[in-house]
Order: C-alpha cells, then sequence, then structure tokens
C-alpha cells in the first residue's frame, strides 16, 4: 500500500505542530498551483521506492524526508541520477546508513523518488515575508551560485507580468539565461510565469513564512523545480 | 475615521491660520515665519507674559481657538506634550481643519508617558476626522501661500515639487537647498510620527494638486507599507516620485532558514519595491535635488546617445568617462554630420569626434555653437546633449563681459526650445566662486538645467531616464 501524503500538507504540518513541510508535501502544493515541478513521490521502503520509480521512470533522484533536517545534502541524503532498481535499491541503504550517521536523532518519514529533470540554467525562485510589505518575491541565479554572487532581485506580492519580466532582466546573471557560449536561450515566458504563479500562491497562503524553489532548472522548452522547501509562519 | 479629502484640503491649501504656544524663548520663530501667509494670522497663547511679545509682531492673540472670530483652517501646536491633548480637543471643537503637532516626546521616545499621550492624540483626532499632521514634526510648508515653518523658506513662490517627509531635518532642508537650486515646493509635509494622517495620504493629496509635477519623499520606514506600496503604484504612474529611503529597518529576529529570507535585506526589498512601483531610488539630499532637477528641467528620451561638448581636452574625457560610466554612451556621429563639422571646427587645439572639444570654435565666433547645437540636433546618433560650462575658464571673462554669458545663455535656450532633445550642463565650482554662483544662477533663472559636476549630471539624467511616469 502507498505511503499517504495529506490532501492538505499545510493543516497536517500544522496538526503536528510543524512548520517545515517535506519536499514532497511542498511539491504537492505548488503543483495543485500550477507550477511545474518534478514529479515526486514519497516511499517508506525500498520495496515502494523500486515501484514508484519504475512508474516514474529512470533516471531516478532519492532523497531523504525528515522534519528535523533542513539541508538534505548536508547529511548526506541525496543520491542522484540513479539508473535503475539495483542501484536504487543499494542508493537507499546507502542513504539511510548516511543519514543514520550524520543525524542519529533525526526522526526519517521516509525517502522521496523523483525523476532526474534535464538539467537547464540553474535559478531559484523565492518568497519571505517582510515586515512592512508582506509577501515578497526573489528571482536570482540558483544553485551554489546563490549563496556566493547573491545575485537576486525582489518584487513585493501580487507581481504584475512587468513586474516578473523586470526582474528577471534585472540580475547581473541575465545573460546567462538568453544563452551564452551557443547555449541554448532558456524559455523566458516559462519563468515568468513560474513567477507570477508564485505570486498567486504567496497570495492565496499567508501561512508560507519562506520558500525556496532551488533549483529550478530554466530550460529553451520550459522551467521546472527540481526542489522546494517551504517553511510556515510560526503561528497560523 | 478617515481624513476627507475636504478636510485635508482645507489643512494643507489652508486660508485661515492659527499657531497655538508660540513663546518667546524660540523667538517667536513659529508667528514670525508664518508671517509671510496670504490670509489672516491668530495666535494663541494664555501666558501673559507672552502675550505683549507676539502683539508687538502685530499678530492678534487670543485666549483660545474658539474666541477666534472666525474658522481656522490649519493651526500649528507648539506646546508641551501634556498640554497637547487638550489642544488637539479644542481644535476639534472648534472645528479646525487640520493641526501640525510640532510638540515631540510621544511613541519615538520609547516611555510608557510618550505612548499613553499619543494614544490619547489618536483617541480625540481619529474619530473627528481631524487632519492632523504629526507628532514630532515640523509640518507644512507652502511657498505660494506664504506657508512657512522656518524663516529662510521661500514665500510668495508658485512651486511645483511636492515633498512628503518623515523628518524634519530632511523636509527643511530640500525646501531650503532646493530653492537655492531654483526647485520650489508645491506643498511640503514634514510628519513625523504620523499616527493619523501618514505618507500614502499626502502622496495621494499630491497626485491630485495641480501645482504639484514631481513628487519627492524621505521615508524610513512605513506603518502600513502594503498601502504604502498600493498609493505609490498608482501615484508614480501619474507623476514623477523619487524617494530617499533613510535607515534600516532592524529584522525580526526570527530563525532564517531559506536563502529567500536570509538576502532580504530592508534595504533590498525598499529598493525593489520603488522600481517596482516605477519611481526612482536616491541616497542623500543632493542626489534627490539633481534627480528633481533633472526631471523638471530635462525632456525625455529612451535613447542612450549622447553628443557632448567640452572646452577643453582634458574635460572632453572626463566628461565621456563620467557619462559612461552612468550607462550613456557617446557614440559618433553620422557622416552628414562630419561634413559639416569640418567645414568651420577649429581642429588645432581642439576636435569635434564626439565628444566635441569646442572653446577654440566657439571663441572664433559664438554662432558656431548655434550651429554645433544644429547639427546634434539632427543628427540620428544622438538621443540627448550634454555640455560642460566652465567658471575656471571664463569667470573673468563672464565678469568682464557680462554680455558674452547673456550670448551663450540665448543659445542654449534657443537649442532648448528648438530641439526634442535632452539638455543639461555641468558647471563645477571654480576658484572665482562668486563668477561660478552668479552664472549658476542666471542658469537657473532660465531654467537650464546644471549640475556642479560630470557624474551629478551624468546620474541625475539616467535616474530621470528610470521614472515609469515619464517613460
Amino acid at each position: 500500500m502507498p505511503t499517504e501524503v495529506p490532501d492538505n500538507p499545510i493543516a497536517a504540518a500544522r496538526a503536528q505542530q510543524r512548520t517545515l513541510l517535506s519536499e514532497v508535501e511542498a511539491k504537492q502544493l505548488l503543483a495543485a498551483a500550477g507550477l511545474n515541478v518534478t514529479e515526486t513521490r514519497l516511499a517508506a521502503s525500498a520495496d515502494e521506492a523500486a515501484s514508484h520509480a519504475s512508474e516514474l521512470g529512470y533516471p531516478v533522484a532519492l532523497k531523504v524526508v525528515s522534519d528535523s533536517i533542513t539541508h538534505k545534502t548536508d547529511v548526506g541524503g541525496v543520491e542522484l541520477g540513479i539508473a535503475d532498481e539495483p542501484a536504487l535499491r543499494s542508493a537507499w541503504d546507502a542513504i539511510q546508513a548516511r543519514v543514520q550517521e550524520a543525524a542519529p536523532d533525526a526522526e526519517l518519514q521516509g525517502l522521496s523518488v523523483q525523476p532526474m529533470a534535464e538539467p537547464g540554467a540553474e535559478v531559484i525562485l523565492g518568497v519571505t515575508q517582510d515586515q512592512q510589505f508582506g509577501p515578497v518575491l526573489m528571482f536570482g541565479l540558483g544553485g551554489v551560485f546563490v549563496e556566493v554572487l547573491k545575485d537576486v532581485a525582489f518584487r513585493i506580492v501580487p507581481l504584475e507580468p512587468r513586474d516578473a519580466a523586470e526582474m528577471i532582466r534585472e540580475i547581473q546573471g541575465f545573460p546567462i539565461l538568453e544563452g551564452v557560449r551557443g547555449q541554448a536561450a532558456a524559455n523566458l515566458e516559462a519563468i515568468e510565469q513560474m513567477l507570477l504563479q508564485l505570486s498567486a500562491f504567496a497570495e492565496a497562503n499567508p501561512d508560507v513564512a519562506e520558500l525556496d524553489l532551488n533549483p529550478v532548472f530554466a530550460r529553451p522548452d520550459g522551467a521546472v523545480a527540481v526542489d522546494a522547501r517551504i517553511l510556515l509562519t510560526a503561528d497560523s | 475615521m478617515a481624513v476627507t479629502r475636504e478636510r485635508l484640503t482645507r489643512a494643507l491649501a489652508p486660508k485661515a491660520v492659527a499657531v497655538i504656544g508660540d513663546k518667546k524663548a524660540s523667538g517667536y520663530s513659529w508667528l514670525r515665519s508664518m508671517k509671510t501667509f496670504d490670509g489672516p494670522l491668530y495666535s494663541v497663547q494664555v501666558d501673559e507674559n507672552e502675550i505683549p511679545g507676539i502683539e508687538e509682531l502685530g499678530v492678534p492673540n487670543y485666549k483660545s481657538l474658539s474666541d477666534i472670530p472666525e474658522r481656522i483652517d490649519f493651526a500649528v501646536c507648539a506646546v508641551p506634550r501634556q498640554v497637547a491633548p487638550f489642544i488637539v480637543q479644542s481644535c476639534v471643537e472648534a472645528d479646525v481643519g487640520g493641526v501640525t503637532l510640532f510638540t515631540s516626546g510621544f511613541a519615538e521616545t520609547g516611555e510608557d508617558i510618550g505612548l499613553e499621550l499619543q494614544d490619547k492624540i489618536c483617541q480625540i483626532a481619529d474619530p473627528a476626522g481631524l487632519a492632523l499632521i504629526g507628532p514630532n514634526c515640523m509640518g507644512l510648508h507652502v511657498p505660494g501661500l506664504g506657508v512657512r515653518f522656518n524663516r529662510d523658506q521661500p514665500a510668495g513662490q508658485q512651486g511645483n515639487v511636492g515633498f512628503v517627509s518623515q523628518s524634519g531635518t530632511h523636509g527643511m532642508n530640500f525646501s531650503l537647498t532646493g530653492a537655492a537650486n531654483g526647485l520650489y515646493c508645491s506643498t511640503l509635509v514634514s510628519f513625523g510620527n504620523g499616527i493619523i494622517l501618514e505618507a500614502a495620504d499626502y502622496l495621494e493629496y499630491l497626485a491630485d494638486d495641480p501645482h504639484t509635477e514631481v513628487i519627492g519623499m524621505y521615508i524610513e520606514g512605513a506603518h502600513d507599507g502594503r498601502r504604502l506600496f498600493r498609493t505609490l503604484r498608482e501615484v508614480a504612474a501619474q507623476k514623477p516620485v523619487i524617494i530617499w529611503k533613510g535607515g534600516q529597518t532592524e529584522g525580526g529576529g526570527r530563525a532564517i532558514r531559506s536563502h529567500t529570507a536570509s538576502l532580504a535585506s530592508d534595504q533590498a526589498i525598499w529598493e525593489a519595491m520603488i522600481r517596482q512601483v516605477g519611481a526612482v531610488a536616491v541616497h542623500n539630499l543632493d542626489e534627490m535635488i539633481d534627480v528633481v532637477k533633472a526631471t523638471l528641467l530635462t525632456k525625455r528620451t529612451q535613447g542612450r546617445n549622447l553628443g557632448l561638448i567640452a572646452m577643453t581636452g582634458g574635460q572632453s574625457v572626463v566628461l565621456t568617462d563620467a557619462f559612461e560610466k552612468a550607462g550613456w554612451k557617446v557614440p559618433t556621429l553620422s557622416d552628414d554630420s562630419y561634413a559639416q563639422l569640418s567645414e568651420f571646427f577649429n581642429i588645432i587645439g581642439g576636435s569635434y569626434r564626439n565628444p566635441l572639444d569646442a572653446a577654440g570654435t566657439i571663441g572664433q565666433d559664438p554662432k558656431h555653437l548655434d550651429t554645433i547645437f544644429e547639427i546634434l540636433d539632427a543628427d540620428q546618433n544622438i538621443d540627448a546633449v550634454g555640455m560642460e560650462l566652465s567658471a575656471t575658464f571664463m569667470a573673468r571673462r563672464w565678469q568682464d563681459k557680462p554680455e558674452e554669458f547673456e550670448r551663450l545663455i540665448s543659445s542654449l535656450k534657443r537649442f532648448m526650445a528648438q530641439s526634442g532633445k535632452p539638455f543639461l550642463t555641468a558647471l563645477h565650482p571654480s576658484h572665482v566662486e562668486e563668477a561660478a554662483l552668479q552664472a549658476r544662477t542666471r542658469l537657473q533663472q532660465e531654467g537650464i538645467a546644471t549640475f556642479p559636476s560630470f557624474e551629478r549630471a551624468a546620474n541625475a539624467l539616467r535616474k530621470a531616464s528610470g521614472l515609469r511616469s515619464l517613460r
């Protein structure tokens, strides 16, 4: 029997007095709001993971799911590019062992299974709550660059289409999205659409205190969020 | 109860004014400043020791607001904080339009007594719809009506710059330094703690005010940021808005777990908000004055290509550097332009590639400047024109032969009238400072945009081009 994910992850998290949603829950919410995210399923066992993977199609990624782990890679909780079922089963065991070692007290809900997305330029889309202006959107170069280069632009929610177009073009790294050195240009309309969807999502969900979609792969054929993190406000 | 527009207009464009509680110890500075008011001015003071000095100023004094034989639209209240709630109550009873509470010592102190008094004032003013400005502020300056809070502020001059300031000092400095730069306010409000009326209320008023052509704002924080954002988005679509954000608001101190929250500094969000609404951010008084000036006095272009005229080779190089650093381009001219320039341009000690090193050519015959302007106006490669005016070189000559300077001014004005391209000048301070000052004053009188450095000129024109209402 497949592991159940509740219909309303925010209500479920509130009921359990959690503020951090799992990646699976976050993506479920965002997909329901129309955002393009990689389909991600929770597995409680290696058998369940194998069954998800065969449905989603290899190669897949396996990631640890735990309320008490914010940064999955820091505890060795991520395996990417898993090609087949034997590899999946050994990745399952490897993650369990590493997380047990790095975070022995962490309670695991399981591991998530998702298909490997075709890579593109890595960008970040995010939401935070400003004391004076309320929900605010961020866009910038994603992946590891965001911490080093801090090449980001902000807008107050709600965004108009012009705001989405302008904030993408505002970052220093914009030429990367236009395609440099023979790289194909990213689909800017797809990023703009995702920003506007995220603006509507933030407006409709005042419980969301912080949100990172990092990275989002910005490709010529569209944009897809491959990781998502949502933190709820302290009080509901 | 919200303050109605009728009430706000009575306060900000008053027909009768009263000053409450002015004192000898402060040199009767409120009354002296307000003496220029273009209408009846009254004083309210109960202290027998103060009254003779007030009457000596020729201002009729009354013991209470309700004794004044006409309805007061705008009152200034300069009483100690414990008395302030009673004065506000008397303003409500006398149907005063609005009152400025210069009085401080309220919420800004963080003391319980200050908070309580501020609360009390709110509870009196709010249900009555009283247009209360402040407390802890300098209040209102309307030069066109002679309403002032400082004796050096202009009076009788109908201005076109609306200014909203959370700080009294920065509001006052804009009115004074602005006037020295030829910029006059339509309405300036310093609103301090903003307990009844806040920045958004004044912005809405200025958006509708026919005298106001451009709006400047100094702000440190907003009580209702969402409302300020919505209001600015509407106002900045209609009129140019230039915002100077002072200070950093402290973060909430919560544990941040996302990249987005960690990067969202107060300054980053304000700058983004300003850009989003289509306003322009500036960072000090000089920049505020420069951008207001460029907005009012130069035409708009979406192009980025400048024709530059300098007086020497060295200046033509750094003039170009300054504009290119600010994002402008200084391209080559058209073949047609070069053909025309080659016919008269003096290339011994000069050049005309762009920038044009033109002192020798203009010195030979002042008409050459008009020809240069005509060529730049017709040149499709050029979107805007900047010119160096060198007081260092020309000061003595302008003093000896003022007609030469006047001739220069008419050339500039003719070009500005004929061309649709933005035009601005840079006039650095010089060793003959009074000559530079005279020249600057004349240029301002004639509505010619002039800036005290190449960098400030380049920055001002760039920022003015970013205003959404002008695009």
